[in-house]
């Protein structure tokens, strides 16, 4: 292409002005971002285990070393071996393919309540910012309730009351506390946006209001929201090990990194990596999916400068 | 890029953004955001070269020496502070007047530059103004020290006409008594003609033309003033023509175009132009233009059809 | 022929909410005027007159607190939902920020296709043929319309606002401060721009701006406001050789001509004082404050009415033409 600003005619001007801009190749804005997050060392880490953590995960839905339900492999409590790199439990399974299973339930839990709990929070919060009115007051006042309430109390009290342990219950039960944070942020950034003029043009162009919503403010708030369930997902990793731990998450035998935990609790004193191995999972997971977050909001935040 | 500004003169540079006419006031000041710095050359001060200051004289000079306003004087005064606290402390952080003399100086300062009811608008905070009133502020601000040059970039961009005709009767006034040198930043051709006595046209990081503003306007050199000149409506134009444009774009910086840079989009154009880039050479009593052809060549033949 | 009357407009913005009812600014305060069917009517004033808020509440793009809009012959203050967003399809408007008013995550041909698509107009080829002609016509390459915004000039993206306000084949437009925010170079393009598209489409506008030199050039009409009111009204020519209002002629007195000769004769007429707030106008005449041949009581108990003190010029002043 060539590079010289504009085709010209010399003499009067046409009554179709030929500009041609020229810039260069398109760079969209998603390729910005891309190009910015490759710059932040800490957050392609994370990402990196992000990527193992899922692709272990994937891969133990078929196989894994052992069966993590089959007990007695050898002597209970033992430590790591060359058969079993990660040792063994309390009832003699083999701790590295647990750990493998406990991957699966994460990430799944992680991500269906970061998917669930942002479907919720961001119509809640797009409805509330743009319509305003009794809308806006309902959905504020239901924030506000649910933000007073304990999110454990919640969860028990729905895993109680359904009597389920299923991985599809518990995402259910945390998506319910995980919602207020999206539907907060969407709707302050609802209410800003359909301030802005090109809303203003979209009205001026006779779109419907769910367009306005579905195609100009929807889009322009994807930026903040991407940043805000990447976080949902260790919080709500956490939070089902904590379940887990306390006795509440998933049935056993189906391995939890909480779970693991509680089982190596008592054992700690002469057999801690029963313990410390599941913990250490969930802390290298947790600063991942952090820093990966961090690294997002970085490259997405527009007013830094390159 | 080199010029000269006189004792107590009044000198426009005129240019569109990006010409870089900003950036050259921010240099004499040596005020230019990383990563710009100066390569090469000299800004003399009276006898001394600027650009090799060190951090101590750099201080001593700006605020004291030379003055610079700015086009949005909102993030120019802090906005917690009283106005008359901070025309005050500029005189005190150059310890040329004591505290109480400085005291003493505020409100004739605000007199000179025709704030209403001086003596309480001091005690006034930033936002209690209104842009004019601000502007004038800064003003006051600007020569509470007395300086040889006060540099304004942009003053009254941002102001209604009817302020903007106030704030140039005002600097002329000012240069006019206190004989303070002003350079006029702006890319406002009709204000350089009621303030300035001498004019530079920046184009591209370039001067294009300069010289007295008398010649500049009835007979300018440089295609591209010349353009400017004819592009502009004007309130007392008798007759209904056709603006004449310039068409296309100002040129990429860092791709320009081979030879004059303006000679993309020039309706004089010759051969050479696209080869070789003219240098700045006199053209008429104190006036020089950078250009090939010249305009008093090019409409010695026909005027261009409009 | 009058396209559209504004009767009597007002439009007041509650601020605050004391125990006591809030105050309100009093953006546009009684307001009316015709802009005839084909020309181009210029509307002018210094901020806080209430030109912006006056150009969005004849688009209907705010609602008017009271008074009446005509466009042909339907009152558009009393249409609601459907039959309003119907309407849009004959009055568009050209927005002032090339930056802010085109939605940065849409390509350049969805903006401009997206009327298209709001009222089921042309589909797939037929569409797509629409918005390449509109382009083209607005000086823009079709072969960009795949590009974001971000990726064009200013002066490009008012094009591309502008292809969009035209692809419905509207008859009337209101720019609002059109060029106010680009380039002195590219101001002549897109001013040159709209003269052209007026003469081909035989379009109607309401040009709004604060610059009165570009105003009188595009304008056949100036209506001249002042604190949510119009002081004045008159042909172009006319208001330039012969300002009624005291105001007007402060306001021409003030912009600067780019002729130093000129200008080192002309003395501004050099208003006292600040334009009042909004919320609490001055009684009588808003100009009274600031005027230099007010007479007490007159100019601060008697509101002037706008009135015909010459043929097809019409001004708010006890003592026009006395300055």
């Amino acid at each position: 292409m060539a590079t010289a600003p504009s085709t010209f005619e010399p003499g009067p001007d046409q009554f179709v002005a030929t500009d041609t801009y020229e810039v260069g190749e398109q760079v969209s804005a998603w390729q910005d971002t891309w190009r910015r997050l490759r710059r932040n060392r800490l957050a392609l880490v994370g990402m990196a285990i992000v990527i193992i953590l899922a692709l272990t995960a994937i891969v133990s839905t078929f196989w894994t070393p052992y069966e993590v339900w089959r007990q007695s492999l050898g002597p209970t409590y033992q430590g790591p071996t060359g058969k079993h790199p990660f040792g063994l439990d309390d009832s003699g399974r083999d701790i590295l393919s647990r750990l493998m299973g406990g991957a699966q339930v994460s990430m799944v839990v992680g991500v269906g309540t970061a998917t669930l709990s942002s479907i919720i929070g961001i119509v809640l919060g797009l409805l509330a910012g743009f319509y305003r009115g009794w809308v806006d007051a309902v959905v504020s006042l239901l924030i506000n309730v649910f933000y007073g309430l304990p999110d454990l109390l919640i969860v028990l009290l729905i895993v109680a009351v359904t009597q389920q342990r299923g991985l599809g219950n518990i995402i259910l039960a945390i998506s319910l506390t995980a919602w207020l944070g999206m539907a907060r942020l969407v709707r302050g950034q609802t209410l800003s946006l359909r301030e802005r003029e090109f809303v203003e043009a979209a009205r001026s162009v006779g779109t419907r209001d769910q367009w306005i919503l579905i195609r100009h403010i929807f889009p322009n708030a994807l930026g903040p929201i991407i940043v805000q369930a990447t976080f949902v997902i260790p919080a709500a990793i956490l939070f089902e090990a904590f379940l887990s731990y306390l006795g509440f998450g998933v049935k056993p035998p189906t391995p939890s990194w909480g779970a693991m935990a509680s089982d190596g609790f008592r054992s700690l004193q002469y057999a801690p990596h029963i313990i410390l191995i599941p913990a250490a999972a969930l802390c290298i997971t947790l600063m991942a999916f952090n820093f990966m977050g961090d690294g997002l909001r970085d490259a997405l935040d527009p007013r830094m400068r390159r | 890029m080199s010029f000269v500004v006189n004792k107590g003169e009044t000198l426009g540079i005129v240019g569109e953004s990006g010409c870089g006419k900003s950036v050259t006031a921010l240099s004499i000041l040596r005020l230019i955001p990383e990563p710009g710095k100066i390569v090469s050359g000299h800004i003399w001060f009276k006898d001394r070269d600027v650009a090799r200051f060190s951090p101590e004289e750099l201080r001593e000079y700006r605020g004291n020496d030379v003055s610079m306003i700015f086009q949005d004087p909102m993030t120019s005064l802090n906005p917690v502070l009283r106005v008359g606290f901070q025309i005050k402390e500029a005189m005190v952080a150059h310890e040329r007047f004591d505290n109480k003399t400085a005291d003493a100086r505020v409100v004739p300062m605000l007199q000179k530059v025709r704030i209403p009811a001086p003596k309480e608008r001091a005690k006034n905070y930033p936002h209690q103004f209104s842009g004019g009133m601000r502007q004038r502020a800064m003003i006051a601000m600007g020569l509470s020290n007395e300086p040889d040059l006060l540099i304004a970039d942009e003053p009254t961009t941002a102001l209604d006409v009817t302020v903007q005709a106030q704030i140039i009767e005002l600097l002329r006034d000012l240069n006019r008594d206190l004989g303070t040198a002003v350079v006029l930043i702006t890319h406002n051709l009709a204000v350089v003609a009621s303030l300035c006595t001498r004019v530079i046209v920046m184009y591209a990081g370039r001067i294009v033309e300069s010289g007295p503003t008398r010649q500049i306007f009835n007979s300018p050199q440089h295609p591209y003033t010349w353009s400017l000149l004819q592009s502009i409506p004007r309130i007392d134009s008798t007759q209904h023509d056709k603006l004449l444009t310039i068409s296309g774009l100002p040129p990429d910086l860092s791709n320009p175009p081979p030879g004059c840079l303006f000679h993309p989009r020039c309706r004089f154009r010759v051969d050479r132009c696209s080869k070789e880039e003219p240098p700045l050479e006199e053209v008429g009593p104190a006036q020089a233009a950078r250009c090939w052809v010249l305009m008093k060549n090019a409409l010695a033949g026909a005027e261009p059809a409009r | 022929m009058a396209l559209v009357r504004v009767e009597d407009v007002v439009k007041h913005f509650p601020i605050g909410t004391g125990i006591f009812g809030g105050q309100v600014v009093r953006a546009v305060d009684g307001v009316t005027f015709e802009v005839r069917t084909g020309e181009t009517l210029g509307l002018v004033g210094e901020s806080g007159c209430g030109k912006s808020t006056l150009g969005r509440v004849i688009a209907q793009l705010q609602p008017a607190t009271g008074g009446h809009v005509f466009f042909k012959d339907t009152d558009l203050v009393t249409l609601r939902g459907e039959k309003l967003r119907r309407m849009r399809q004959q009055m568009q408007m050209i927005f002032q920020d090339p930056y802010a008013s085109l939605n940065p995550r849409m390509t350049v041909g969805d903006i401009i296709g997206e009327p298209l698509q709001n009222f089921g107009i042309a589909r797939g080829k037929e569409r797509e043929r629409r918005i390449n002609e509109v382009m083209r016509i607005c000086g823009l390459n079709p072969n960009f319309i795949r590009r974001y915004p971000h990726e064009f000039s200013g002066g490009q993206r008012q094009r591309i606002g502008i292809a969009r306000a035209l692809v419905l084949n509207p008859t009337f437009i209101v720019a609002d401060e059109p060029i106010s925010a680009l380039d002195v170079s590219i101001q002549a393009q897109i001013v040159n721009l709209l003269e052209d598209l007026q003469d081909r489409f035989k379009l109607t506008y309401l040009f709004i701006a604060h610059d009165l030199s570009v105003v009188r050039h595009l304008s056949d009409r100036v209506a001249v406001m002042y604190l949510g009111k119009i002081v004045e009204v008159a042909d172009s020519k006319e208001i330039y050789l012969n300002p009624l209002h005291p105001y007007t002629k402060a306001l021409l007195s003030s912009i600067p001509i780019p002729d130093p000769d000129l200008e080192a004769q002309r003395e501004p007429i050099l208003l006292k004082g600040e334009i009042p707030s909004p919320v609490n106008p001055p009684s009588g005449c808003r100009f009274h404050t600031r005027c230099p041949i007010a007479q007490f009581p007159k100019c601060s108990e008697e509101e002037p009415p706008l009135e015909d003190k010459a043929p097809g010029h019409r001004a708010a002043c006890h003592f026009a033409g006395q300055l």
